[in-house]
């Protein structure tokens, strides 16, 4: 599956690095390919593009914060989950793709 | 003051005096009516009281306000000329005596700290008036009520108790005076002389001589009257004047004291061990009595803000609450108590996690003077390589080994007014030279920058019968006075010329405004370097004489200046008080004399150039060299040195080191151009211009085995770890922004880990420090596990701070891999620990 993430927390110090990590670890494992943009305290990085979007069957937003640039995902499947469960339990996300 | 004309012998005024009739304009109205033989006596039509005028005491009770009209009746055989000198003396002297009474502003009293908040420990409040935290053994002084033992003693006749009770007061006074001549705090001098007018008070000599006229001996005697003052003094809606019936009560228990000897109880509490000393009152007599070693906290159930006993305590910087109520039953004698006067409260009984809590407060404390003390004998050099010279502040030959034990690199001034005051008559220049001498000796090659006299105005001395002034601080001192006091400057030339025999001492001239004072002093210097010469005396012909810029005329000639003279010393608290016409001990009006105004920065940065330019050296002896956040300004503004209180040299040194110069001098042009002190102060605060080279990897910030016990104790550990290392100047903040974050959601992210952060302009530098702990505590983590290795990552509040950001999102990119997590935690030694994050994260460490 092709999916894009996106991972937000409220510092932008660790829990974005880490989900951001976790998810694309996870996704590789999984057999999927991903892209996570991390919204941090270095501002956007891995920036998604509208390409990388339309391409992509599903978003998932791992944010406790609200996002930016959300107007990018209108024609796009969410699945929405905190930060900390995209850490504790990425196999969980996926599952619920 | 504003007297009405009235027909004799009583003539009416209102009070005009913003702090009413107080100690003060009460001693000098005292001290003229009592020249003339004539009774005055004063009546306040507010509250009818009526005080004999020779009296300070009655002056005081009589509780004159701004504003309240009063009446003063002079009869006997003087009054006409009486009448004539006390009204001019109202009309046009008193209001010169006028003083704000002593303010001092209560520390910000915090909440309470965590871990006494989560023990639910019950403590006492009162005001914190003196910061810090002490801990010690419950010692309660008796308070100062006047025993009562004493009633059954008879009155033998009055005339014989009339004699031991002049004896009582003559010791009573000798004993203040030789106290007085040992003093070299202006702060203890002051309170001493309040209570030499006490004890010489004619109101309180003739109450206790009238009761020995009526049978009674003469301690029932100074008994009554004392509780008869006091209680007067007391009744007084006055604060200020409630506080002087402790002073009053002091002076009757000595005069006992002297009257009974050793069957009277004797004032002075002996001290063994760590001590908190709580009483209802303590005089400040008491207070200098006590062994100092020993006394860790005061606490007080009366005394107020303005009460000597509490300038005092600040002075000497004793820990100290006051208006706890009940005090003294509360917290009993021989108990174990911690007194923290940063937060305003008392714990008594606390549980072992709060007694924890403040002894390691105290660790913290004790391992950042260690640690800031590694750069205090090291010359103060930034990460870019520019040399400061850090050099103390003293008024005493007394503090100069302090001086060099904290890293002085020289004294960058030395007032020598404490040797003139608080004595009858002006110190030989022998007395003098022995001072100088020693200061050069003990400077051993660091130079020594003696002030030549800073006297007159605000700061007068008897023995030169300086008239008073309207203006002082726009008067007669400084320089300005040499000329008059041609031998008194002369023997002061003789002593500093003759002590540069010994030493690199340098002459500082205060108040200069211009070039002919200048030249006055030097052809002082000449006239006393040739007598010396002719003397056969040693000296140094080449002593170097320098001017103080603390007069705004003085910025504009220096050029000039620069011909005359060999350097310059900056007082930033006098010239900003000139520059903003803004009387420095005036409560409504010293916030103008900002020193972060721009237009100051300006005119600082312009001195520094001019002089400069001239080729010659500039320091800066003023208050601003001692905020630390200000450093990184004074670096910029490229001054040779800075001169503070010997007790803040360690850690200025040490974060010179830590500061770019180049960057510095980035920051004080961005200043130089804000439009206002607030971006001065906003500019300051976003900006560290720390050097690169200060790693965000540090020994310091690598704690193993850690004793905590919770997640308060970690986070407060791994805060206190930030502080010793210099990385956070406020404590409170970072644990603050810390417990914002973790509010959200835990950062236990699991796996026995977690990484508490914040992004806080608290933090000096990036840092990541680590923290293993050796028993596992609960951090509220994801998966439920204890935590037992903690990673603090601070960040601080500026958007250039990239570098070090990257770091954190990889460094918290791979704690989601088991290897990295379980490299972690094998590792058992911090150097090992550190290289392995470095290599790891690619960074270089401390």
């Amino acid at each position: 599956m092709r999916i894009v993430a996106l991972t937000a927390c409220p510092t932008g110090i660790a829990h974005t690095y880490m989900a951001a990590e976790q998810l694309d670890k996870t996704a590789k494992a999984l057999g999927h390919q991903i892209k996570v943009e991390t919204q941090g305290a270095m501002g956007i990085e891995n920036e998604l593009s509208e390409s990388d979007i339309s391409q992509a069957e599903v978003a998932i937003f791992a944010a406790d914060i609200e996002i930016e640039k959300q107007e990018r995902f209108t024609k796009i499947k969410i699945v929405r989950v905190p930060v900390q469960e995209a850490i504790k339990n990425p196999r969980g996300v996926f599952a619920k793709l | 003051m504003t007297p009405h004309v009235g027909r004799s012998p009583e003539f009416s005024f209102a009070c005009r005096l913003a702090g009413g009739l107080h100690a003060r304009p009460a001693s000098c109205l005292a001290e003229v009516v009592s020249t003339f033989a004539s009774d005055c006596v004063l009546t306040n039509h507010r509250n009818r009281a009526t005080a004999n005028l020779k009296s300070v005491l009655a002056i005081i009770a009589a509780d004159v306000r701004q504003g309240d009209d009063c009446c003063v009746r002079v009869v006997g055989p003087d009054e006409e000329s009486a009448q004539v000198a006390l009204r001019r003396f109202i009309d046009h002297d008193l209001p010169l005596c006028d003083e704000s009474p002593v303010e001092i502003a209560a520390p910000n009293t915090q909440a309470l700290p965590r871990a006494l908040r989560q023990t639910g420990v019950s403590c006492y409040f009162g005001t914190a008036v003196s910061r810090g935290i002490g801990q010690g053994v419950v010692v309660v002084t008796g308070g100062l009520a006047l025993p009562r033992g004493l009633e059954a003693e008879n009155g033998q006749d009055s005339s014989r108790e009339q004699e031991k009770l002049g004896r009582a007061i003559a010791a009573v006074r000798g004993r203040i005076e030789a106290v007085l001549a040992r003093q070299t705090s202006a702060v203890e001098a002051a309170i001493l002389r309040a209570h030499l007018a006490i004890v010489g008070d004619i109101s309180l000599i003739n109450d206790i001589n009238a009761r020995l006229g009526n049978g009674r001996s003469v301690g029932q005697a100074i008994v009554e009257a004392g509780e008869s003052f006091t209680n007067m003094l007391r009744r007084s809606d006055s604060l200020y004047v409630r506080e002087r019936a402790l002073d009053m009560q002091e002076i009757c228990l000595q005069l006992l004291e002297q009257v009974y000897g050793a069957r009277f109880q004797p004032l002075t509490v002996e001290l063994h061990a760590p001590t908190v000393v709580v009483a209802e009152t303590l005089a400040p007599q008491q207070l200098l009595a006590l062994n100092r070693r020993w006394v860790k906290a005061l606490v007080l159930e009366n005394a107020g803000l303005t009460s000597h006993t509490v300038i005092l305590a600040r002075s000497l910087g004793i820990p100290t609450l006051v208006g706890v109520k009940d005090a003294p039953h509360s917290l009993p004698t021989g108990q174990e108590i911690i007194v923290d006067a940063n937060r305003g409260c008392v714990v008594a009984q606390a549980p072992a996690s709060v007694r924890r809590f403040y002894e390691r407060e105290a660790e913290a404390a004790r391992r950042r003077q260690e640690f800031v003390s590694r750069y205090a004998q090291a010359a103060a050099v930034t990460g870019d390589g520019r040399n400061l010279e850090v050099a103390a502040n003293v008024s005493s030959p007394g503090e100069l080994a302090a001086a060099f034990e904290r890293g002085a690199d020289g004294i960058g001034l030395f007032r020598t007014e404490m040797l003139f005051v608080g004595r009858d008559g002006v110190p030989s220049e022998e007395k003098q030279f022995e001072v100088y001498e020693q200061a050069a000796r003990a400077a051993a090659g660091r130079p020594v920058l003696i002030r030549t006299l800073d006297i007159g105005g605000d700061k007068p001395l008897p023995y030169l019968n300086l008239p008073r002034e309207v203006n002082p601080f726009l008067g007669y001192r400084g320089v300005r006075l040499y000329a008059d006091h041609e031998d008194l400057m002369r023997e002061q030339f003789r002593a500093i010329v003759r002590a540069s025999a010994f030493g690199r001492v340098y002459m500082l001239l205060p108040m200069v405004s211009s070039l002919e004072e200048v030249r006055w002093a030097k052809a002082m210097l000449a006239r006393v370097q040739a007598e010396l010469a002719a003397e056969n005396v040693a000296f140094d012909r080449a002593m170097p004489l320098g001017v103080m810029v603390e007069v705004p005329a003085v910025t504009f000639i220096l050029e000039q200046l620069c011909s005359e003279v060999e350097f310059f010393s900056i007082g930033t608290n006098d010239l900003a008080q000139y520059v903003f016409a803004a009387d420095r001990t005036n409560s409504k009006v010293t916030a103008l004399a900002d020193v972060l105004h721009p237009g100051f920065l300006r005119l600082l940065k312009q001195i520094v150039d001019t002089i400069h330019q001239g080729g010659k050296w500039v320091g800066i002896c003023g208050e601003m060299a001692s905020e630390i956040r200000y450093l990184p300004l004074l670096l910029g503004m490229g001054l040779d040195e800075i001169s503070a209180p010997a007790s803040e040299i360690p850690a200025l040194k040490e974060r010179v080191s830590r500061l770019s110069n180049a960057n510095c001098n980035e920051l004080l042009s961005r200043a130089l151009s804000c439009r206002d002190s607030e971006e001065v102060k906003d500019l300051l605060q976003r900006n560290l211009p720390v050097d690169k080279a200060w790693p965000l990897l540090d020994r310091e910030l690598v704690i193993l085995e850690s004793e905590s016990e919770s997640k308060e104790e970690a986070i407060r550990e791994l805060v206190n770890a930030c502080y010793v290392a210099g990385r956070t100047d406020d404590v409170e903040a970072m644990e603050d922004a810390l417990w914002a974050r973790e509010s959200l959601y835990s950062t236990g992210f699991g796996h026995g880990f977690a990484v508490p952060h914040c992004k806080t302009s608290a933090a000096v530098a990036g840092s990541l420090a680590v923290m293993k702990l050796k028993k596992p505590i609960d951090w509220g983590a994801v998966d439920g596990q204890p935590s037992s290795f903690v990673i603090l990552l601070a960040l601080r509040e500026n958007a250039s701070e990239s570098t070090h950001m990257k770091v954190f999102s990889q460094l918290a990119r791979k704690l989601m891999d088991e290897e990295f997590r379980k490299d972690l935690k094998v590792s058992t030694n911090a150097d090992s620990l550190l290289q392995f994050l470095a290599g790891e994260l690619n960074i270089g460490s401390h």
